[in-house]
């Protein structure tokens, strides 16, 4: 029953876009994977960011939350999408790194936050979400009808 | 309205006060992090008018010879045919450079697309080597520097030994370091390239006996578009990509680089690149596993 569907592994810093049905994977830690999904069209879109703003000297690649953010979203625009069409869902975001370092640097909620603030800025609701705790996350993302299946992994992924 | 004792007020007002100044220490901090941003951007954006006028020279110039070259090839008389030798090999370089800069170029603008993905195969490093190398061979003719290749893996299957990882990757990371090298040696002297292996990773190293890097510009040099401007070769060639796209490029092999260098007495790099599993954590690799187990969630 989903033979219909092409599948897509999605690496970190990397996004993905088809308006054909695909699932796309992936696997989360601290990293933050937001879906855009399209109401209106029935596609969508997935990135993987690992750190929530660009550093301004590596390549200004979807590594970084504000990138991947946008870019994800001018790739949806470029394929006829508008704005007020588009719903968000955001995964992952974990502390996986032990925090009893002390001055832990809480990636993964500042990851969350990235996504938050941008979202709420550019009017994309959040319809679902699963974000923080301890444990990665592995997500498949079906880009037709906006659903995600999501599980804990036990495992520890960054 | 109900009437606090002054008590009840005081404590009212500085959990308000307490709160307030919480919301303040945030607000302050989130324009902070918004300011550096705007700084970060701003200078990115003149780097950025930098690099077109940069790179428009590293396409339109070679481009030039190669027209000028071939046109004066064109009307070289017959009695003056070696002249055409030294030509052609000048068109060569010319278009190798070009060749290499918008190799290197694509890469970055993938990388920026977020479309970059391993392509993991068995690759024979011994012989990824030498065609890196060899690409490299005329123009170290020309100037005169010799690659030296140390390939101290001793396992293996026959000579060969196999390495699972992306090969195209592997070889821009290795070109753009071995470009390096020669583009700061000085003439006739040699570049080092060194590969070994400790457990499963994958090691090579490219040395060479040039200018060497200040302690200060070793920090910088990973920068995109920053470029140091202490070549050696009277034109500087180079748009100040390739150690960005080198960094990125390992980044996805899950692989890492540093550098030793002193200033005068040359530069090594050294990469160090884990051998790539087939299985990613959770996902098999090709395996058709999108049928969930029970008690998955659903957005």
């Amino acid at each position: 029953m989903e033979n219909k569907y092409l599948q897509h592994f999605l690496y970190p810093s990397s996004l993905f876009v088809s308006r054909e049905p695909y699932v796309i994977k992936t696997i989360l830690g601290s990293c933050v994977g937001i879906c855009l999904w399209d109401k209106r069209l029935k596609y969508g879109g997935l990135n993987h960011y690992m750190l929530p703003n660009w550093n301004g000297n590596d390549l200004a690649s979807p590594k970084y939350g504000n990138i991947a953010i946008d870019k994800l979203l001018e790739r949806m625009l470029y394929l006829g999408s508008n704005i007020k069409d588009l719903q968000a869902k955001v995964f992952g975001g974990g502390e996986l790194l032990e925090a009893s370092t002390g001055n832990s640097t809480l990636i993964g909620e500042r990851n969350i936050r990235v996504a938050r603030l941008m979202l709420e800025e550019r009017k994309i609701p959040i319809v679902a979400s699963s974000t923080g705790g301890k444990r990665g996350r592995k997500i498949l993302f079906f880009t037709d009808t906006g659903e995600v299946r999501h599980k804990f992994l036990e495992k520890r992924v960054y | 309205m109900s009437n606090l004792s002054d008590r009840q007020l005081l404590r009212e007002l500085r959990l308000r006060l307490e709160e307030r100044k919480k919301l303040d220490d945030e607000l302050t901090e989130l324009s902070r992090d918004f300011q550096g941003v705007t700084k970060k951007l701003k200078e990115s954006e003149a780097l950025k008018s930098h690099f077109i006028s940069n790179i428009s020279n590293e396409i339109v110039n070679p481009f030039t010879s190669i027209l000028g070259l071939s046109k004066a090839i064109l009307s070289v008389e017959k009695n003056d045919w070696k002249k055409v030798v030294s030509m052609v090999a000048l068109i060569h370089s010319e278009a190798f450079n070009l060749d290499f800069q918008l190799r290197n170029i694509f890469v970055a603008a993938k990388i920026e697309a977020g479309e970059i993905a391993p392509n993991i195969t068995k690759v024979n490093i011994r012989s990824l080597v030498q065609t890196v190398i060899d690409s490299f061979n005329i123009i170290s003719r020309k100037m005169g520097i010799d690659i030296e290749t140390q390939f101290n893996i001793e396992h293996g299957f026959g000579k060969n030994f196999y390495f699972k990882t992306d090969s195209e990757k592997l070889k821009l990371v290795l070109s753009n370091l071995i470009n390096n090298a020669l583009k700061y040696s000085y003439k006739d002297s040699k570049v080092i390239v060194k590969l070994w292996v400790d457990d499963d990773v994958l090691n090579a190293s490219v040395q060479d006996f040039g200018t060497g890097i200040s302690e200060k510009n070793q920090k910088i040099i990973f920068e995109r578009f920053k470029r140091l401007d202490s070549g050696i070769n009277s034109i500087n060639r180079g748009h100040g990509l390739g150690l960005s796209i080198t960094k990125a490029l390992l980044d996805v092999l899950e692989g890492n680089i540093e550098i030793q260098s002193q200033k005068g007495e040359g530069s090594t790099f050294t990469v160090n690149l884990p051998e790539a599993k087939n299985i990613i954590e959770g996902f098999s690799g090709e395996g058709n596993d999108i049928f969930f187990d029970e008690g998955d969630e659903i957005f």
